[in-house]
């Protein structure tokens, strides 16, 4: 199974986007600056977006979700057990698991964004999906949150699972780093060597690898033990 | 200086809370209060009972400085440079001044070259950088932030903290779940399902909820 972008083009305006890459199942993290061009990655690898030049190939890939950067894109039903049914997973469940247990008769927009986010995820996450591309999982979450959406990404592992994000702290245990710089996509590689590269890497990164110190992986855990090596 | 007094509004409750000029923090879990805080604290909202004052006076919408957290709702001109001229324009300022400061404030961010580009062309990123600019082009003495950190990589999140530390805003508050940022803040305030859980300077209140997940690693990597 694989998704593959060749000679990838797009344009917009002056602004031209072009990727070349291959993902295989595992959880690939893309970081970049503002303005950089992830959405738009996210948008051509889920064919939402046609291609100016090259292809988006799926090999083997029979069901795919995106996660919008923004929840209240995804919003369709009156009530969250609404939302839930929209995305074919049990109500019930789904509020339990965002952690809004027994609030299936409310307003999807009466919730703060932190919680229309998780709730949103949860839906998500719920089904078994070949192909899943979570654009900013983590903007307005809180930490109790962001490492549960890093457990259920974790939990996807055997599928191809791209994770885009400006997330400081709190990331999944990667499989192979990815940038986006001025629109074009670098595959940075796999961890740890590929953090030495990381232009746009968190401040957690930054402050580490200042010390001389690289982490094993970007897990809390991973960044934890690093800290411990700081202090010998 | 904020001073909230017997507030109620929806599920918030605060009795008596002092914010002081400086930058204060509000943090707490995912539909804790902070955003129906960060509203009232604007004039958005007004409270059902109690008051809240600044410098005495109740907030007033369009004299402090709002980014509001879903970056699409901070927007209402098509244009980047009709979106950071609209604040000066409503106050009547003249058009070449407004015409100048529009440049300047654009230039800030590397934007100077896109005055024209419309809105729904930028990036959720840039989008808050915008609303950022479009905040402080008045030079207010209040600033309220939610969360528009989160929209942010590391660099650009240093060029939106040179821009508020120079703007000269006397109070600012701010919302996020990026706690290295609340560590540098000089008061935190937690919320807790409506309500001040903890309140203080960053060492006091992270001592409170140290050893939790959202103890600075910072912190934990001076000791």
């Amino acid at each position: 199974m694989r998704l593959s972008l060749s000679a990838v083009e797009w344009h917009s305006g002056s602004w031209k986007f072009d990727a070349d890459g291959v993902f295989t199942p595992g959880i690939h993290l893309i970081s970049g600056r503002v303005g950089s061009g992830k959405t738009t990655l996210a948008l051509l690898s889920s064919r939402l977006l046609r291609p100016d030049a090259g292809r988006v190939e799926y090999d083997g890939i029979g069901s795919r979700t995106l996660s919008f950067q923004h929840p209240e894109y995804h919003v369709t039903g009156s009530t969250l057990g609404e939302e839930a049914g929209s995305y074919g997973v049990d109500p019930s469940a789904a509020c339990v698991r965002a952690g809004l247990a027994g609030r299936e008769g409310e307003d999807p927009f009466r919730l703060s964004r932190g919680e229309l986010k998780r709730f949103q995820l949860a839906c998500i996450l719920m089904r078994t999906w070949d192909l899943i591309i979570l654009d900013e999982p983590f903007s307005a979450l809180d930490c109790q949150g962001k490492l549960a959406i890093c457990q259920s990404i974790q939990e996807n592992r055997s599928s191809i699972v791209l994770v885009i994000t400006h997330e400081q702290h709190i990331l999944p245990r990667t499989d192979y780093l990815w940038e986006m710089r001025s629109g074009r996509l670098f595959g940075l590689g796999s961890l740890p060597g590929a953090l030495s590269l990381w232009e746009s890497a968190p401040g957690s990164v930054r402050m580490l690898r200042e010390q001389g110190i690289t982490p094993a992986n970007l897990t809390r855990d991973d960044l934890m033990e690093a800290v411990c090596m700081m202090h010998g | 200086m904020i001073e909230i007094k017997d507030l109620r509004f929806r599920a918030l409750t605060i009795p008596s809370l002092m914010i002081f000029d400086g930058t204060t923090a509000v943090i707490g879990e995912n539909g804790s209060g902070k955003t129906t805080l960060l509203r009232l604290l604007a004039g958005l909202f007004r409270p059902e009972s109690g008051s809240v004052k600044v410098d005495g006076v109740n907030p007033v919408p369009g004299t402090t400085g709002f980014v509001d957290e879903y970056p699409d709702r901070n927007v209402l001109f098509s244009q980047v440079a009709d979106e950071l001229a609209a604040p000066l324009r409503f106050r009547h300022i003249p058009c070449s001044e407004v015409d100048c400061r529009v440049k300047e404030a654009a230039a800030t961010i590397g934007f100077g070259d896109r005055l024209n580009q419309t809105m729904d062309t930028l990036s959720g990123g840039e989008h808050v950088l915008i609303a950022l600019l479009s905040a402080l082009i008045t030079c207010p003495e209040t600033l309220v932030l939610d969360e528009f950190d989160s929209h942010l990589d590391y660099d650009s999140l240093q060029l939106a903290d040179a821009l508020i530390a120079g703007s000269g805003a006397r109070t600012v508050i701010r919302c996020t779940q990026n706690m290295e940022l609340a560590a540098r803040c000089d008061k935190i305030v937690v919320l807790h399902h409506g309500a001040v859980l903890h309140e203080g300077r960053p060492e006091e209140v992270f001592s409170e909820l140290e050893p939790g997940c959202c103890y600075p690693l910072s912190w934990r990597a001076r000791r």
